[in-house]
């Protein structure tokens, strides 16, 4: 049984890519850190490696083709920032400039989905859909810090660029024990078994598909749990395994636009592979430039919070 | 230990062979472009000829046979659509075949497009064409040279119609930010854009006074004149300086053309045979007045 429980502030998914940003740039003497002035993160690493160090102030564009230059230059890139900033404002320098000529580039950002209460200007709500149509991308979307940390390493040997999706540190929660999961990026993680249907999602919202799972357990049903942190190249095999030995029965939960994330990745491989499905349901951002609330208010409102989610899992159990 | 390694195997060029090599680069874009079926941007190749021969020819230290050697100065093409300039100027350097760019530019499978793809073209630095992404691309790559303590330059060309893009600000501020004294940037100021005169649209004026409020070490030259380009060339600050350099070349889009000078209608196209002959009577008139 997976453990979820909250580390608090100072293991947030921030201080922990900071601190593995750290011991990274002591291991890569090429890796670089770059921010359009969101660096809090990178101070331990600033402090031990200045001249790898760039802040380039309230200018993302720059931030990213900058990051391309270091990269053609052999250079290991890791650009932090805030996701709904860099994800638009340099979509066309991570498309043209990193995607283009598949350099190594890493971007790495908080405030994925509806979270921080900053209103839609500082939510990255289609960035996944943005992200997942550019080619030589790989996209991923974790809320567990420790989690976070260990696919920085890992992304260390990808030859081409990545986008790694974070909700907002303080918040975050570490939602497995370490060595619990064999973490792989283009794997995804069965947060929980069962066999009467399966709930997919990513990032922010894995916890709250852990415990709706667990409130339904408690009734009687068997609820499977799908940590899909990697988008693209996305794990068709789990797909179509899920749809087997859970009746075809899938809920699709996330903090992004519901048309575009990982429901439509789900979806198209569903339609590819000619999966057989009982019932598939998505819960996530309706077309709405959504307003200010907490986190868990906004999921509630939208119809994407924890009560929508057990009553979407109600309605594909009873499905014929 | 602290000057730069000479890659270069040509001697130095005069000026007069410069304005030679100038004037056969030229003719060589004039001969792609009627011999190509579509549109070549050939004002603005003709516009930066001259940049790009005393660069290829006199500035650049670079090895064609060693295209990967660290020492080596980067050339990045911002203004990607003079990538047909580029790849002669190149060519005629010993990095490729004239003939080769001729027989495939722009066929399916070939090296030679449009705009200029680091993957699929070897020597090239940078995959360019969107404009506004050369200058930033061009500042990370001087960023690195300063960590590695190498001594090498950058050097980027731009349109001064893709000024314009606030990214290029946001690259000079950076640049000026990290003191990337080993950056160099040459403005092809040919005052047009694709449609119309630039300044008819947005106005750049005053156009060297915005490189020196953010702190670049400017200079204005006549694009055309290769005595004065290889003099600033012979004066660039030293790499280990902390200013960037962005010289403006003042050029007329069409230069040696007379029928293309500053018109509208030749920012791209095609020649037909009879064009090409007309073309190539223009530019050889011209010739005749420099050297009589």
């Amino acid at each position: 049984m997976p453990v979820t429980f909250t580390f608090g502030e100072w293991l947030s998914a921030r201080s922990v890519i900071g601190s593995t940003l750290a011991e990274l740039g002591g291991e890569y003497d090429n890796l670089w850190t770059i921010t359009p002035e969101i660096g809090a993160t990178l101070g331990e690493f600033r402090s031990l490696y200045p001249d790898r160090f760039v802040d380039v102030g309230i200018a993302e564009q720059v931030s990213i083709g900058l990051a391309a230059g270091l990269a053609y230059e052999g250079n290991i890139p890791v650009v932090s920032g805030m996701l709904p900033f860099l994800s638009m404002r340099a979509l066309e320098q991570i498309r043209s400039d990193v995607c283009y000529p598949n350099l190594p580039v890493k971007i790495i950002g908080t405030h994925g989905g509806l979270v921080g209460n900053g209103g839609s200007t500082h939510y990255a709500v289609e960035d996944l859909a943005l992200m997942c149509a550019l080619t030589n991308m790989t996209v991923t979307s974790i809320a567990d810090p420790l989690m976070a940390g260990d696919i920085l390493r890992q992304s260390m040997k990808m030859s081409g660029p990545i986008y790694i999706r974070l909700g907002v540190g303080k918040s975050d929660m570490v939602l497995y024990e370490p060595g619990q999961h064999d973490i792989q990026i283009g794997k995804g993680i069965v947060a929980r078994d069962g066999y009467d249907a399966t709930i997919f999602t990513h990032g922010t919202t894995v916890a709250q598909a852990l415990e709706a799972a667990e409130t339904l357990g408690a009734l009687g049903h068997s609820i499977r749990v799908i940590d899909m942190f990697t988008l693209k190249p996305i794990d068709a095999d789990l797909i179509e395994r899920c749809a087997s030995e859970t009746g075809g029965r899938f809920v699709v939960l996330e903090d992004h636009l519901a048309y575009g994330g990982l429901a439509s990745r789900i979806a198209d491989v569903i339609a590819d592979r000619g999966i057989h499905l009982t019932a598939f349901e998505r819960l996530g951002i309706p077309q709405v430039y959504a307003g200010f609330g907490g986190d868990e208010e906004l999921r509630d409102k939208y119809g994407y919070g924890l009560t929508s989610t057990i009553s979407a899992i109600m309605r594909v159990l009873a499905a014929k | 230990m602290s000057t730069s390694i000479s890659l270069s195997s040509e001697p130095k060029h005069t000026v007069a062979e410069l304005e030679d090599l100038a004037y056969e680069l030229r003719e060589k874009l004039l001969y792609l472009c009627g011999n190509y079926e579509g549109a070549v941007h050939i004002g603005g190749d003709l516009s930066v000829a001259d940049i790009l021969t005393v660069l290829y020819h006199y500035g650049l230290n670079v090895d064609p046979t060693d295209i990967a050697n660290p020492n080596r100065d980067r050339f990045i093409l911002s203004k990607g659509h003079a990538a047909v300039c580029m790849y002669i100027s190149m060519a005629m350097r010993g990095f490729f075949e004239f003939d080769d760019i001729v027989a495939t530019y722009g066929q399916l499978g070939s090296a030679y497009g449009m705009h200029p793809c680091k993957v699929q073209l070897r020597g090239v630095e940078a995959s360019t064409g969107s404009l506004g992404h050369g200058l930033p691309i061009a500042v990370g790559m001087a960023k690195s040279a300063r960590q590695k303590g190498e001594k090498h330059r950058v050097f980027c060309v731009l349109g001064d119609g893709e000024t314009g893009e606030g990214s290029i600000w946001e690259a000079a501020m950076a640049a000026r930010s990290a003191q990337l004294g080993n950056l160099v940037a040459f403005v092809d100021r040919n005052h047009q854009l694709m449609t119309g005169f630039s300044e008819d649209r947005v106005v750049l004026e005053p156009y060297l006074g915005k490189w020196a409020s953010f702190g670049w070490n400017t200079v204005s030259v006549d694009g055309h004149n290769m005595n004065d380009l290889v003099n600033i060339i012979d004066n660039l600050p030293s790499s280990d300086s902390t200013r960037p350099t962005v010289v403006i070349c003042e050029t007329i889009k069409g230069k040696g053309v007379d029928f293309m000078e500053r018109n509208i209608a030749w920012h791209a196209g095609s020649l037909g045979a009879a064009d090409l002959e007309r073309a190539m009577a223009a530019l050889e008139s011209t010739r005749k007045v420099v050297s009589a």
